[in-house]
């Protein structure tokens, strides 16, 4: 699931045929200005100028300013440029037409296992979230587009009349062909809106998350995919995802700031085993982490000397189940000598290793991690014969 | 039994490397369980009308490989099977190709990075026509004592281990692929081991759901209990546990689920697997499934860790309600057999070496020259010349000892575009020929005209040196018994027109203030022929023998060093040529003598 920002979804839904207001995407106030000389309507519409970057709550934060002439927004985009809130600082500002409306309506196409769903309502903005009963579903088989009339009556279902409900059905079904097309797992727009200039519905505000696994066929994506949870990625964060993407096989890290039990565990779904032990017996993981598929050595040490560069652990599980295919003695040759670096940097002091793991030359692997002892590593050592997560529970003992 | 591989199953693999490992794997499980190999084909378009050798036992098996699966499926018909080993961006089409193939009954996808639509299309392409659409990212389906699909399982030691050889009572699904192989173990361990596991992959919609396995393992008489291992995100658990909860079922489910961690972290965070993802309104936590498990009635153990005792404890009851018997282990497991090399770690077997070497090893993470690292030869400065000594002589030779070796390869590196060897190499650079073999032609021409006197100047100058002869001895003695005096003589050079390169070579070397008793030998032995005959002078091959054999080299390393040398100016003529595109050249006809007999008439054949 990638979240992609409101510049490029909107371009998105325009490329679909849905009507966005005018935009622009600007990294300086200069930029904005000579816009503004080569666009009419930012000299003619009141303007909305919004911080361009995955945070939330940016109306609180002063990173929206509604109402503007070009001036002001030229002045609010200088004021926002490279502010710093938390670990994102703002490079980009969005600034938008206002369009001058009434009513505000909904419109949603969600990924459901059976295919999709498109979602409306003929209510919009913060209102929809207390109605959510408001709220009318046309369930789609994968495959199955929607038919004119299955939209007008879903359009009706929800309450639009007139003409409003040929509009609304057009409007969903434009969504749909978005969706269905650009590969995204969902789409909001909230608030629809009537543009009382000319009667059209127009999408006010967007919020896109594509499937990230099918970049492959669309060579126009060129936008970049906005951090999931509120920060930015860290350097650490950022080198291992370079890493990732050039192996066979995957290293994965995240950092969560003020743990002290770090992760170094193997496989997409021990993993997360691992760290729900770690929270069940009242430990605070410093970090996720996970490397499976038999990635290179070089890779496992990359990721082995981030998570030994965390700040303030006490102990690193190694925990691993009984692997298919991926080489212990090899991987774990990756982890042995990103534990030598840190030791040599002065990392690791006072640290207590944890290693549990099974699989293709596992003897030969627990041996070599055994070995650390006589090197001055706080490292004990299990194999299969102990429960996955028994690990975490003799880390913690008090 | 099992369900959906058994001993009937016959695969295909689809795809290149990845599809080869795993066929590799399944052949050891075939051993293992005393079956022939069930992989009957492969379908890889680059590779189509070639063989892929697949080890079984101690012998390979070569399985075909066709350009579809329709020609894989004519040629065997037995096949009802596929596994999808192909690159995202393809796997679709490759697994589509696969469903609409009407002897393929079931497809297993492990390909990874799948998009989800694709993988929704399949699911519902292969119900539509009543199959199996396994995955993606699954890492396979394995029937204890019957079939394996992928590489689910792990290493031959682990199917033993997790007595894979034989049925048991216990049915498995999940997600992850680790977990898989860690839940088998475990049934082998505290219970009587599996009667099938599947991983269906870690994505938010894999092709086929707890439910449709849950239903067929109910209507397989040989499982018992089925453990399933879920994660946070999607609903399957939940539907597993309303499909439980409907009515009364025939087998006991156990489950477990993790992501109870995502309640202390940060929201928004991303897991291993793509389905590893809390909804929008926080449906599909770990605890929300976990909740719906136990209210439908299912064993579920509060960790991962309890999951061992929460099975024994299964399977006890299961013995007691004589529901099973306790298995009988056979007596005998086939042993895979040891490569020559884990045979060898193992010291189980002596192999007498075909090669022995005394002068560099590389197996290390660097080649070491007679025992030195590369680096560190260069890091303390050490050059070319003494690298030459330690792989010629296996010696560290002196700083001045090089500083010869140096000379003598800068004054041979090349002798101008006419001599034999440049000639040939220019020759063959003109026919279009590859460097390798061009500046080979010219190396052909060292031998004893061009060049390759030296190594047989420096034996009979030493041969003279070591028996103290005089030259007149050994004058009268190499006109006895060897014939012209090798390093003696030059086609165009002589005392009134000197070599430049030996004057030069001779003046350094007795500058050094060296015994150089050789070099010393052969100078006389030139005052003595040359007053003879001009010509007759000590050329530049007998000048760096002579020295080459005071400083201590092998006579027979002697050679080496003008064909090291002159490799140098080959090099060169060759990439000259190629720079210019010089064209095909050929004789003239003037430049020949045609001495052959006249035009005549062919004689009748006898």
């Amino acid at each position: 699931m990638a979240k992609v920002l409101e510049g490029p979804g909107m371009g998105l839904m325009k490329k679909w045929g849905i009507h966005v207001p005018h935009y622009v995407v600007v990294t300086s106030a200069d930029e904005l200005a000579k816009l503004g000389q080569a666009n009419d309507w930012m000299k003619t519409s009141k303007l909305v100028a919004k911080a361009h970057e995955a945070l939330g709550s940016r109306f609180k934060l002063g990173l929206v300013k509604v109402g503007l002439d070009l001036k002001g927004a030229v002045a609010a985009t200088k004021e926002m440029i490279g502010r710093q809130v938390g670990s994102i600082m703002v490079t980009q500002v969005i600034v938008s037409e206002m369009v001058s409306h009434k009513e505000e309506y909904y419109c949603a196409v969600k990924s459901t296992r059976e295919g999709s769903e498109i979602l409306v309502a003929n209510c919009g903005g913060i209102e929809v979230e207390s109605n959510w009963d408001r709220v009318k579903r046309l369930c789609l088989e994968v495959g199955q587009a929607p038919s004119p009339d299955a939209l007008e009556t879903l359009s009706k279902d929800a309450g639009f009349t007139g003409a409003l409900t040929k509009k609304m059905a057009d409007f969903a079904g434009k969504m749909f062909t978005c969706f269905d097309n650009e590969d995204a797992q969902y789409l909001e727009v909230n608030p629809v809106v009537v543009r009382e200039s000319d009667g059209e519905l127009v999408a006010l505000d967007a919020v896109t998350l594509l499937d990230g696994d099918a970049k492959f066929r669309h060579p126009d994506w060129n936008f970049q995919f906005a951090a999931e949870f509120g920060r930015a990625y860290s350097k650490d964060e950022m080198e291992v995802m370079a890493v990732d993407s050039k192996i066979k096989g995957s290293v994965k890290f995240i950092e969560i700031p003020g743990g002290d039990t770090a992760m170094l565990p193997a496989g997409g779904g021990a993993s997360v085993y691992y760290s729900d032990a770690v929270v069940a017996r009242g430990g605070k993981l410093a970090n996720y982490a996970e490397y499976s598929g038999d990635p290179p050595d070089w890779a496992v040490e990359v990721l082995t000397e981030k998570v030994c560069s965390l700040p303030g652990i006490k102990n690193i599980i190694v925990g691993g189940a009984i692997a298919n295919f991926t080489d212990v003695k090899k991987t774990f040759g990756g982890i042995i000598n990103g534990f030598r670096k840190a030791k040599s940097d002065g990392k690791l002091k006072g640290v207590k290793i944890w290693v549990r793991r099974g699989g293709p030359r596992e003897k030969e692997g627990l041996d070599a991690m055994r070995a650390l002892k006589d090197e001055g590593f706080n490292i004990n050592v299990f194999d299969r014969n102990t429960p996955l997560t028994d690990i975490v529970d003799k880390a913690l003992q008090k | 039994m099992s369900i959906l591989a058994n001993k009937d199953t016959h695969v295909v693999i689809q795809g290149g490397a990845a599809g080869v490992n795993a066929a590799r794997r399944m052949a050891e499980f075939c051993y293992l369980i005393k079956r022939p190999l069930n992989v009957e084909a492969f379908v890889y378009p680059p590779d189509a009308g070639k063989t892929n050798e697949i080890p079984y036992g101690s012998g390979l098996i070569a399985i075909p490989v066709y350009k579809t699966v329709a020609e894989a499926t004519k040629n065997h018909p037995t096949i009802n099977t596929s596994l999808v080993y192909i690159g995202a961006d393809r796997a679709m089409k490759g697994a589509m190709e696969a469903l609409d193939d009407s002897h393929i009954k079931v497809a297993s996808m492990i390909t990874e990075g799948v998009p989800e639509k694709d993988a929704k299309l399949l699911g519902a392409h292969a119900r539509k026509l009543g199959k199996v659409f396994n995955g993606p990212s699954s890492i396979g389906i394995i029937s204890a004592g019957a079939c394996r699909l992928g590489v689910i399982g792990g290493a031959f030691d682990n199917l033993v281990l997790s007595k894979l050889y034989r049925e048991g009572s216990f049915g498995v699904i999940t997600k992850s692929g680790g977990l898989s192989n860690e839940i088998i173990w475990i049934c082998s361990q505290f219970a009587d081991g599996i009667t099938t596991a599947i991983g269906i992959g870690g994505d938010a919609y894999p092709g086929t759901d707890y439910v449709s396995y849950l239903e067929m393992f109910e209507n397989d008489p040989q499982t018992k209990a089925v453990v399933i291992v879920g994660e946070m995100g999607g609903d399957l658990e939940e539907r597993a546990a309303e499909w439980y909860g409907a009515k009364k079922r025939r087998v006991k489910l156990i489950g477990v689920v993790s992501g109870f961690c995502q309640e202390s972290l940060p929201k928004g965070m991303k897991f291993g697997h793509a389905g590893a993802k809390e909804g929008m309104k926080g449906e599909g936590s770990a605890r929300s499934k976990s909740d719906a498990l136990k209210k439908s009635g299912a064993i579920v153990p509060a960790t991962f860790g309890a999951l061992g005792p929460a099975i024994k404890e299964t399977y006890q009851e299961l013995l007691k309600s004589g529901q099973v018997k306790e298995p009988v282990e056979p007596a005998v497991l086939p042993k895979l057999p040891k490569s020559v090399e884990e045979a060898m770690r193992a010291d189980e077997v002596m192999v007498a070496p075909l090669i022995r070497t005394t002068i560099s090893d590389d197996r290390g993470d660097e080649p070491c020259y007679d025992g030195y690292p590369a680096s560190e030869l260069i890091n303390k400065g050490y050059e070319i010349p003494h690298v030459i000594g330690l792989l010629w002589d296996k010696r560290l030779i002196s700083k001045q000892e090089a500083e010869i070796i140096k000379r003598i390869m800068m004054l041979s590196a090349d002798h101008g575009p006419c001599v034999s060897g440049a000639y040939a190499t220019i020759l063959a650079a003109c026919a279009g020929i590859g460097m390798s073999q061009a500046v080979a032609a010219g190396l052909i021409m060292i031998g004893p005209r061009f060049g390759g006197a030296v190594t047989d100047a420096g034996r009979w100058f030493k041969y003279a040196v070591d028996n103290k002869m005089n030259v007149d001895e050994f004058l009268a003695y190499m006109k006895k018994n060897v014939g012209p005096v090798p390093g003696i003589g030059h086609r165009v050079k002589s005392l009134r027109n000197p070599d430049k390169r030996v004057k030069e070579l001779v003046g350094y070397v007795k500058s050094l203030n060296i015994k150089t008793p050789c070099l010393d030998f052969a100078l006389q032995v030139e005052q003595v022929t040359a007053a003879k005959k001009d010509n007759l002078i000590l050329n530049v091959d007998g000048t760096m023998a002579a020295v080459l054999v005071d400083l201590g080299f092998p006579v027979d390393s002697l050679n080496g060093f003008f064909i090291l040398s002159r490799t140098i100016g080959l090099i060169g003529h060759w990439v000259d040529q190629k720079r210019q595109d010089s064209r095909l050249i050929r004789l003239f006809d003037y430049l020949v003598n045609y001495a052959a007999p006249k035009r005549r008439e062919v004689p009748p054949l006898k």
